[in-house]
């Protein structure tokens, strides 16, 4: 199986201003590279903040609306995802807790199963 | 610049219901349309919020896990696409056109994906990492 993992934002990495610092970015490198090794990782990417984002609105046959980042609910809002293979939901919620710089900082991780 | 296009989900979604066919066979058209233009890098649906979880990390603590469903509908995620195109209207235009058969009110949000370039503080040992994982994981999506 197959799962997106979804960081949520926060609003430090909402910020205009944030940078993850050299020593955040070495151990996710480091744990992107052991899921790798393990032939788990299919994608993973990190996202600019939503001010640099557009929602596209669709409502019936009118002509799309088009709304400039940013968003304001930021908890809902993702800010990097992963998307990994996986035996089961269970699986993947134990590799999940692993996950560094979430810990100390605090955050949210959604985990959500793609559809095949 | 590549883009992550997330399509929320709705009731519809949400409660397992598939896409109409009329919907489907759209979606693949307009699938093929992207992949015929290059810019098609990756998509994918996901299953209702009701088969996911999420982990919430708060200090030192052990990290807790919440089942799904999850109740705010309208921002949970229902799909994505990673599209790769020029700038950012060029891939709001395309998203303008995306079929919609079933007149549902929706809501789809483009974000740009970040590129080493953003991270002010890469370093050469973590560039090198990335590089590797980019090679690993490259055409498995």
């Amino acid at each position: 199986m197959r799962f997106l993992v979804m960081v949520k934002a926060s609003p430090e990495s909402e910020a205009a201003d944030f940078q993850p610092a050299a020593e955040e970015l070495a151990e996710m490198a480091r744990f992107n590279d052991r899921l790798a090794g393990e032939g788990r990782i299919v994608l993973t990417e990190g996202l600019t903040s939503s001010a640099e984002g557009a929602r596209v609105l669709f409502d019936g046959d009118v002509e799309p609306k088009v709304i400039d980042g940013p968003f304001a609910e930021t908890k809902e809002l993702v800010a990097g995802f992963w998307v990994l293979n996986g035996e089961s939901l269970e699986d993947v919620v134990a590799l999940m807790k692993e996950v560094p710089c979430l810990g100390p900082r605090g955050g949210v991780l959604e985990i959500r199963p793609i559809s095949e | 610049m590549r883009f992550m296009v997330i399509v929320k989900a709705n009731e519809d979604s949400e409660a397992g219901k598939g896409p109409s066919a009329e919907l489907l066979e759209q979606m693949g058209k307009f699938n093929e349309e992207m992949v015929k233009a290059g810019i098609l890098l990756a998509g994918e649906g996901l299953t209702p919020s009701s088969q996911g979880a999420r982990v919430v990390f708060s200090g030192t603590e052990e990290p807790k896990v919440v089942d799904g469903p999850f109740a705010e509908t309208k921002e949970l995620v229902g799909g994505f696409w990673i599209l790769q195109c020029r700038d950012r209207e060029e891939c709001i235009e395309w998203i303008k056109r995306m079929p919609n058969p079933d007149g549902h009110a929706g809501e789809v949000e483009i974000r740009r994906v970040a590129e080493a370039a953003d991270f002010e503080n890469m370093t050469p040992e973590v560039e090198a990492l990335e590089g590797r994982l980019r090679a690993q994981s490259s055409g498995q999506a």
